[in-house]
C-alpha cells in the first residue's frame, strides 16, 4: 500500500465528509463573507456525501479576499499567474496551513520520486524567484518542487534562451545517476523542446524523471497531448518518466499526480467530484463535466471545496491497475471564455481584457 | 490602421478627399434611397433579431414619418448638417452605434467611423452588409461622403481625426469616454458621449398578479427579449428588477412570475454557456458578502440577487447573461429614491402615465432618461442618453 494513495472509497468518503464538514463549520465561523455568502444562498446541513458539500468558484478569490485567520496570522500571500491586466487569486496561509501544504507536496510525490534527493534541473529561470515578498503560482511551484532536489541547475536564461552548454556540462557531471527535472508544461515545450528541435540538438538525460504541471490550454491549441509530449521528449532527449500534475494555488493540498498509467490520482486528503458545466449536478464516473476540487488542508482560508473551470472526467476509483487507491482523473482543459456583448467597454484604451 | 472603405487608397487622401465633399441637406432623396437599399438588405438577415429590427427601424415608411415630424419642428426655420461626424463604435460594431450612425447620415453629414480593431469585416455580417450597399453604383454620393477605418490604440491617429471632425461620437465604458475626451475637439465641435449606463424594470405586483394568462405570458415573452438579446449587457437592458406593492402579494407573484419566466428560458433553448454559468455563480456569491444583500438564489437559467437596498456601486459589478438584481417598494414614489446618475431606462409594467410622470418628476439625480413598456427596453429612440441625434448633429442658421 502507498499512502497516501491507499483509503479505499468507504473509508475515505467518511474521513472527508466528516472533515470537510468540520472544516465549513469552521470557515462560517471565522469568515464572515464566507458565512455570508453560504447562508444567503441556501445555507449548510451537515453533508452526508461529498457533493452535498457546499462548494465556492475559483474565481471568486480574484473578487474578494477571504480569511478565515486575523490578518497579523498570514505568513504566506500565494497570488495566481493571472495574465497581464487580469485580476489574481490571493490565498492566505497561516503557519499551519503553510506547514501542511509543504508537506502534503512531499507525500504526494514521494510515490513517484522515492526518498532521495536528486539533483535537479529546473526548466525555467531563475529570476522567477527574485520576488520573494510574493509567490506566483511558476515561483511558488519552483520553490516547492525544488525541495525534491539537490544542486538545482536553472537551464533557461533571462531570456529564454536555453544554457545549452551549462546543461550538458551539468548532465557529464550528474552522469549515471538519476536526475529530476521540473517545469511547466507549456514552457518545457516551448523553450526547450521546440528550441532543440528548431536546432537539431538531442541530449541523453538517462535515467531522468520529468515532472510538469500547469495545464495544457496552450498547447491544446498547437495539438499537443500528453502522448505527443511524453513520446517527443522520450525520442529528443530520452527521458524516460513523464508525470504531470493538477492543482491551482486557490486550494492547497490538491496536487494531483499522474501515476505510470497516465491518470492524475487522489490522496487521501483531497478528491475531486465532476458537475454538469451548465447545471452543476454531479455526475457519474466516465462523463465531463466541471471538475470540483476538495481538500482538507485549507485552514486559514475557505478553499476547502471549490469550482474550478477545469473540464475533466473520473475514470474510476480504487482500481486503476497502478495499484494506487482513490479516484483517478483526467484534465481537458479550460471551459471557453464567455464573450458578451454589450454596449460598453468598446475597444478600450482601458486595458482590463476580461470581458467587464 | 486599416481601411474598410474606402478600399485601396491612402488613409491621409481619403480623408482630404472628404472633407472636399459639400454636405447634404437633411433628408436628401440619395441619402434616403441608400437607406432603404441598407433596410431591404438587413430585414433579411433573419439570425440576427436585433439587425432585423434595425432595418424594420430604416424602412422607408419610418423614416418618412421622421422627414414629417423634422419638416414640422424646422418649419421657417434654417437648419444645415454640421459637417464631418467622427463615430468611435464599440467594441463588437453593435447596432445601437448603426442608429447614430444612419441619424448623422440622415442629418445630411459626412462621416467617419472608426470600428475596433477587433473587427473583422467577414465576421461582421452587419458592417459587410453596409459595405456592400456602399459599393453599389447608385450610392456613390454617400460613399463619397463615408469612411470606414479599424486602427489599435493610436491617440494621435485619434487627435487627428478628431481635429478634422464637427461632431465627435464616443460610445463605450466610461474609461474610453474618459481617455478620449482628453484628445482635444476642433474647438468649433462638439460631442456625445455614450458611457456605462444601467437600466431597470419596474413591475407592479398587483397588476402582475392580476393580469390575465394572456397578458401575462406576453409579459413573460417581453421580459425575456429586453433582458436575453443582448445577454443582458446592452446599457438598457434590464438588470435590477423593482417591485412595488405590499410584501404579500409581492412574494407571492415573485414565486408564480420567476417559475414561468423559466420555462420561457427553457422553451426558448437560449444557449447557456459555461463560463457564463461560472461567472453568475461567483457574482452572486460575491455579492452575497454585502450588508445590504437579502439572499441570492443560484438557478441553472437565470440568477437572483436580492437587496434590501440596492447599493449604489453594484451596477458595477453586474456580470449579465441573466443575473436580476431585486428589490422592494411599497409604491412607485419611493423608487425615485433608489435612483442614481448611471440609471438610463426603465421598463414598466402596470403603471400610469400619470404615476410615471410623477416618478421621474421626483428622481433627485441626473438618472433616468427612457421610460418604456416592458418589452421595448431595447428599442431605439432618435433621443437617447437624454440627446437628441438630429439636434446634435444639425445647427441651425439665423437668418433674419
Amino acid at each position: 500500500m502507498m499512502y497516501p494513495y491507499d483509503l479505499a472509497k468507504q473509508e475515505k468518503e467518511k474521513f472527508l465528509v466528516q472533515q470537510l464538514n468540520e472544516l465549513t463549520s469552521r470557515h462560517l465561523e471565522h469568515s464572515l463573507e464566507y458565512q455570508a455568502m453560504i447562508e444567503k444562498s441556501g445555507g449548510f446541513v451537515q453533508a452526508q456525501a461529498l457533493n452535498e458539500l457546499p462548494f465556492i468558484p475559483v474565481q471568486l478569490f480574484k473578487m474578494m479576499d477571504l480569511l478565515s485567520i486575523p490578518r497579523e496570522a498570514v505568513v504566506k500571500v500565494l497570488t495566481s499567474s493571472g495574465t497581464t491586466g487580469q485580476q489574481v487569486s490571493k490565498i492566505y496561509l497561516d503557519k499551519e496551513t503553510a506547514a501542511s501544504q509543504t508537506r502534503a507536496l512531499v507525500e504526494v510525490m514521494k510515490p513517484v520520486l522515492g526518498e532521495k534527493r536528486l539533483p535537479m534541473i529546473i526548466l525555467d529561470t531563475k529570476s522567477v524567484l527574485k520576488d520573494r515578498t510574493s509567490f506566483s503560482a511558476r515561483g511558488a511551484g519552483i520553490l516547492g518542487f525544488s525541495n525534491f532536489g539537490r544542486k538545482h541547475f536553472y537551464a533557461l536564461n533571462e531570456d529564454m534562451t536555453v544554457d545549452w552548454d551549462g546543461l550538458r556540462r551539468y548532465l557529464d557531471e550528474h552522469r549515471g545517476s538519476r536526475i529530476l527535472l521540473f517545469g511547466f508544461t507549456f514552457m518545457v515545450w516551448k523553450y526547450f523542446y521546440q528550441e532543440a528541435k528548431k536546432q537539431n540538438i538531442h541530449l541523453d538525460m538517462g535515467e531522468s524523471i520529468l515532472i510538469h504541471g500547469g495545464g495544457w490550454k496552450k498547447l491544446q491549441d498547437e495539438a499537443v497531448d500528453a502522448d505527443i509530449f511524453k513520446r517527443e521528449l522520450k525520442e529528443r532527449f530520452g527521458i524516460q518518466h513523464v508525470h504531470n500534475y493538477y492543482g491551482m494555488v486557490e486550494q492547497v493540498g490538491s496536487i494531483f499526480v499522474e501515476c505510470e498509467q497516465g491518470h492524475l490520482h487522489t490522496p487521501n486528503y483531497a478528491d475531486v467530484v465532476i458537475r454538469d458545466a451548465i447545471t452543476f449536478e454531479p455526475l457519474p464516473n466516465g462523463e465531463q463535466g466541471l471538475i470540483q476540487v476538495i481538500s482538507v488542508l485549507p485552514k486559514s482560508y475557505p478553499g476547502h471545496c471549490l469550482l474550478t473551470e477545469d473540464l475533466g472526467t473520473i475514470l474510476g476509483e480504487d482500481d486503476c491497475s497502478c495499484g494506487w487507491k482513490g479516484k483517478y482523473f483526467t484534465v481537458a482543459g479550460r471551459i471557453p471564455k464567455a464573450e458578451l456583448r454589450g454596449c460598453s467597454d468598446t475597444f478600450t484604451f482601458d486595458r482590463k481584457g476580461e470581458n467587464g | 490602421m486599416r481601411l474598410f472603405w474606402p478600399k485601396l487608397l491612402e488613409w491621409r487622401d481619403v480623408v482630404v478627399d472628404l472633407q472636399k465633399k459639400e454636405t447634404l441637406m437633411p433628408f436628401h432623396p440619395q441619402v434616403l434611397s441608400f437607406v432603404q437599399a441598407l433596410s431591404m438588405r438587413l430585414i433579411r438577415m433573419r439570425a440576427y433579431p436585433e439587425v432585423v429590427a434595425l432595418g424594420y427601424w430604416l424602412r422607408k415608411a419610418h423614416i418618412h414619418e421622421m422627414k414629417e415630424a423634422w419638416l414640422e419642428e424646422t418649419k421657417n426655420r434654417f437648419v444645415k448638417s454640421r459637417g464631418t461626424v467622427f463615430h468611435l463604435a464599440p467594441s463588437n460594431v453593435d447596432t445601437i452605434f448603426i442608429y447614430s450612425w444612419m441619424l448623422s447620415l440622415l442629418a445630411g453629414n459626412r462621416n467617419i467611423i472608426r470600428v475596433s480593431g477587433k473587427e473583422q469585416l467577414q465576421t461582421n455580417a452587419l458592417l459587410s452588409v453596409i459595405i456592400d450597399v456602399l459599393q453599389e453604383a447608385e450610392h456613390t454620393m454617400i460613399a463619397e461622403r463615408t469612411i470606414v477605418l479599424t486602427y489599435d490604440h493610436d491617440e494621435q491617429m485619434t487627435a487627428f481625426l478628431s481635429s478634422e471632425s464637427h461632431t465627435r461620437v464616443v460610445w463605450g465604458g466610461d474609461d474610453t469616454v474618459k481617455t478620449i475626451r482628453r484628445i482635444p475637439l476642433a474647438p468649433i465641435a462638439n460631442e456625445l458621449v455614450f458611457p456605462d449606463r444601467f437600466s431597470l424594470a419596474v413591475l407592479n405586483a398587483e397588476a402582475v398578479l392580476h393580469a390575465k394568462s394572456e397578458e401575462k405570458e406576453q409579459l413573460l415573452q417581453r421580459f425575456y427579449n429586453d433582458s436575453f438579446w443582448f445577454d443582458q449587457m446592452a446599457c438598457s437592458s434590464p438588470r435590477l428588477i423593482v417591485w412595488t406593492g405590499s410584501n404579500e402579494v409581492i412574494e407571492a407573484v415573485q414565486i408564480e412570475f420567476w417559475s414561468l419566466f423559466d420555462q420561457v428560458i427553457r422553451e426558448k433553448e437560449a444557449e447557456l454557456m459555461s463560463a457564463i454559468q461560472v461567472q453568475k455563480f461567483a457574482t452572486g456569491l460575491a455579492l452575497a458578502a454585502e450588508v445590504e444583500t437579502k439572499e441570492f438564489k443560484h438557478g441553472t437559467t437565470f440568477s437572483r440577487v436580492s437587496f434590501e437596498r440596492v447599493p449604489a456601486n453594484v451596477r458595477e459589478r453586474h456580470c449579465g447573461g441573466g443575473l436580476f438584481f431585486e428589490c422592494k417598494a411599497t409604491e412607485l414614489a419611493e423608487v425615485s429614491t433608489m435612483i442614481v446618475d448611471k440609471d438610463q431606462t426603465v421598463s414598466y409594467f402596470g403603471f400610469s402615465k400619470e404615476e410615471l410622470v410623477a416618478f421621474v418628476e421626483q428622481v433627485p439625480t441626473r438618472g433616468i432618461d427612457r421610460i418604456v413598456p416592458v418589452g421595448q427596453a431595447l428599442d431605439f429612440d432618435g433621443v437617447w442618453d437624454g440627446q437628441s441625434f438630429l439636434k446634435s448633429f444639425t445647427r441651425e442658421v439665423v437668418i433674419l
